[in-house]
């Protein structure tokens, strides 16, 4: 450990700390844009300057490593004078696109400006124009006249994705952005140089325009688009949810995540959602209340085992449901109905074990792991290509199935829900609607997705994590526990705390009847 | 709050009051009956009173040059609007140089409390406030302001130009 002092405060540092994170960790403020932690240092942006010690030349924070005793200063007027001026010249020629570019907000000129800048700018030459909405392929828009050539994008193809695209081209107050003669970039974590990219010079397409982002608010969740679980941040306002960012996690994901997971959020969104829930008897759709639903299956599959036996009941689990969510209804299943023939149903069983070596896995499940932590606690083995024969043998008349939620993953889909169709009874738990579930009997009742309800997920090297509750998008949806507890007869409301104590301390309810 | 106002001996000569109040409305009507053309009140709906044009009156969604609406879709003035009454859904345009437009743009006029705020939010001069008042219509539907009717009404006569112009910014090197 080293000692140094920021701006005067003693602080306790790692050897080969750099400068800055040294005063991040002092909880002081410093201007920069081509520092990031994940990446290697380059220095170009030249704003993150300190003083140390009573040397009179300042000095960049982001390329010096903290040596025993060191004296930091950036509240030094010299330093802020130096800011200042650096950020003008970032300045001199940024184009004035605020109001059309998706950035504003969160772009780090506009912050800095506030914080360190301020000043009249003082340029009186005319801006230098670049290329403006260059296409990068299906996935990024680039604006090269917006980049302040800090090069964080270039160093992250070069080190993260290791797929080289991006360069800076030509020389001076000509140097560009931009890939090889416009190629799209397109590797599989693209959409990560969009979220380093100090200013709205990489924008990402599927975002751009939809939203302003003061507009959002965000909360930290879990990917549940493959089974390495990286820690994410949903942004989301009434309207559903709009956009996916990394978030740090040194052990799952660093500070980044892939485009496919970028994509999870969309079947979360109410058009695609189950509304409602359905039962259909021989063709005939009659909607009703997902808590009816629940409990008119809970009553069903109560005759059912009474009359056919327990053996004539066959359960389809898929990985992407919530520990919690296993636990309430693998306990029903076998301890209140004695059912023992539940089947893990799986997506994509040949790429199952797939990596592409940075974070994305062939299993597109959040949760495969703690399904088979579950399944190995109530000691059962069952193999799915034995449900069809049984199905078929008519010795399984009743299927439930708690589906997945996000559908795209599951390229058998169709296929398994008309198998699953030819037994005479069916209760499909599902976010989303199932026109393939045709059986007689069929009752699709909607759950919740991963953004709706608080749970644990096991990834793919068996680490739990709590994910939590975002908001609320489809009202009339239940979590796989509530619907299991519905089904098992019990209610779900939950009792307010003290009726009589919040009459008392709320004026108006104890006044509501008397007007 | 009550406020307690006590007895005064001046209210028991009331009638001095009303009738001098009297004499002034007879001495004014008599006087406006002999002087018509000097009366200070209009025979409204007959005839019109025309406010100054910085008056903040009903919006007016600005154009460019080539008739297309002003409106870079910043959602600045949405943002700025007190009453929320203002919907704008933004998209790409195919021109390059014009990138993001708004493709509607919604004033919900009976929620608007003409303050002014959007007018002074907007960064192109694309909303103004401009001296119509009179609103007349016969269900809600009338009264979400759409582009055709902010931009294009029939008494703005094809659009009021915007002041803010991209092609002659861009020349002047901004
Ligand atoms: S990059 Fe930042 S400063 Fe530049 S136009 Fe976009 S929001 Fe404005
Ligand atoms: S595009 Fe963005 S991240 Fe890349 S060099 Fe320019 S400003 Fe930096
Ligand atoms: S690697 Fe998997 S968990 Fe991580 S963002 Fe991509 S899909 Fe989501
Ligand atoms: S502030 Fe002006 S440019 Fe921005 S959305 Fe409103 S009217 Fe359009
Ligand atoms: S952050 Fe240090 S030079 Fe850019």
């Amino acid at each position: 450990m080293l000692n140094c002092k920021v701006n005067g405060k003693e602080i306790k540092v790692k050897q080969g700390t750099l400068v800055i994170d040294a005063i991040k960790q002092a909880d002081y403020d410093v201007a920069h844009y081509c520092y990031h932690p994940g990446l290697s240092v380059a220095g170009v942006c030249r704003l993150c300057m300190v003083k140390i010690g009573d040397n009179p030349r300042l000095q960049i924070a982001c390329n010096t490593p903290v040596q025993e005793g060191m004296e930091i200063s950036n509240e030094d007027e010299q330093v802020k004078d130096a800011v200042k001026w650096g950020l003008d010249f970032h300045l001199i020629n940024h184009p004035l696109d605020c109001p059309i570019c998706d950035q504003a907000g969160e772009c780090e000129l506009q912050i800095q400006y506030m914080k360190f800048g301020q000043y009249d700018p003082e340029m009186a030459e005319k801006k230098v124009k670049k290329r403006k909405v260059v296409d990068l392929g299906s996935k990024i828009v680039l604006d090269t006249e917006r980049c302040i050539l800090c090069s964080r994008c270039v160093r992250f193809t070069d080190e993260v994705s290791k797929t080289n695209e991006l360069g800076i081209f030509n020389r001076g107050d000509r140097s560009e952005v931009g890939t090889f003669e416009d190629k799209p970039l397109e590797n599989d974590y693209a959409l990560n140089t969009v979220d380093i990219c100090p200013v709205g010079a990489l924008t990402s397409k599927d975002f751009r325009f939809r939203q302003r982002v003061w507009y959002l608010k965000n909360q930290s969740t879990i990917c549940t688009g493959c089974s390495t679980g990286c820690n994410v941040k949903v942004y989301y306002n009434e309207e559903g949810l709009f956009r996916v960012k990394p978030e740090f996690n040194e052990d799952i994901n660093g500070y980044w995540m892939c485009d496919q997971g970028r994509d999870v959020y969309k079947f979360v969104n109410k058009d695609f959602r189950l509304l409602e829930a359905q039962s259909v008897t021989e063709g005939q759709a009659e909607p009703l209340s997902a808590g009816k639903a629940a409990q008119l299956a809970g009553e069903k599959l109560k005759e059912l085992t009474k009359v056919n036996g327990p053996e004539s009941v066959g359960v389809v689990v898929t990985g992407q449901y919530t520990n919690e969510e296993y636990e309430s209804l693998f306990d029903y299943m076998v301890n209140k109905l004695k059912v023992k023939n539940i089947y893990h149903w799986v997506n994509n069983s040949d790429t199952m074990d797939d990596f592409d070596g940075l974070l994305l896995r062939g299993d597109k499940n959040p949760n495969t792991y703690g399904l088979k932590e579950i399944m190995k606690k109530y000691s059962i083995q069952t193999n799915m290509s034995d449900l069809e024969g049984a199905i078929k043998s008519n010795t399984i008349k009743t299927i439930v199935v708690a589906g997945p939620e996000n559908q795209a993953v599951y390229p058998d889909f169709n296929e398994r829900a008309s198998l699953f169709s030819q037994a005479s009874n069916l209760i499909w738990f599902s976010a989303g609607p199932v026109s393939a579930a045709t059986s007689k009997h069929t009752l699709v009742i909607p759950t919740k997705t991963y953004a709706e309800k608080s749970g644990t997920y096991v990834n793919y090297k068996g680490t739990h994590q709590s994910s939590h509750k975002v908001t609320t998008i489809v009202r009339g949806a239940l979590s796989l526990s509530d619907s299991v507890t519905l089904m098992s007869g019990e209610s779900i409301l939950t009792k307010p705390v003290g009726p009589q104590k919040a009459m008392k301390t709320n004026f108006f309810v104890n006044k509501s009847g008397e007007l | 709050m009550s406020i307690v106002k006590k007895p005064d001996w001046k209210a028991n000569w009331y009638l001095i009051g009303i009738f001098s109040g009297l004499w002034f409305t007879l001495k004014t009507m008599v006087i406006n009956i002999f002087n018509k053309d000097k009366m200070p009140t209009v025979n409204y709906p007959e005839e019109k009173y025309e406010y100054g044009p910085r008056f903040k009156g009903n919006h007016v969604l600005t154009v460019k040059k080539d008739g297309s609406v002003r409106c870079t879709a910043c959602m600045l003035c949405a943002t700025n609007c007190p009453a929320n009454c203002i919907t704008i859904a933004a998209a790409e345009h195919e021109d390059p140089t014009v990138e993001k437009y708004p493709i509607s743009y919604e004033i919900d006029i009976l929620r608007c409390v003409f303050c002014g705020f959007c007018e002074e939010a907007c960064p192109v001069d694309a909303i103004r406030m401009g001296p119509e008042w009179q609103t007349p219509g016969l269900g809600h539907q009338d009264f979400h302001y759409d582009i055709q009717k902010l931009a294009y009404r029939a008494n703005l006569k094809g659009g009021v130009l915007s002041r803010v112009d991209d092609e002659e910014r861009h020349h002047a090197g901004i």
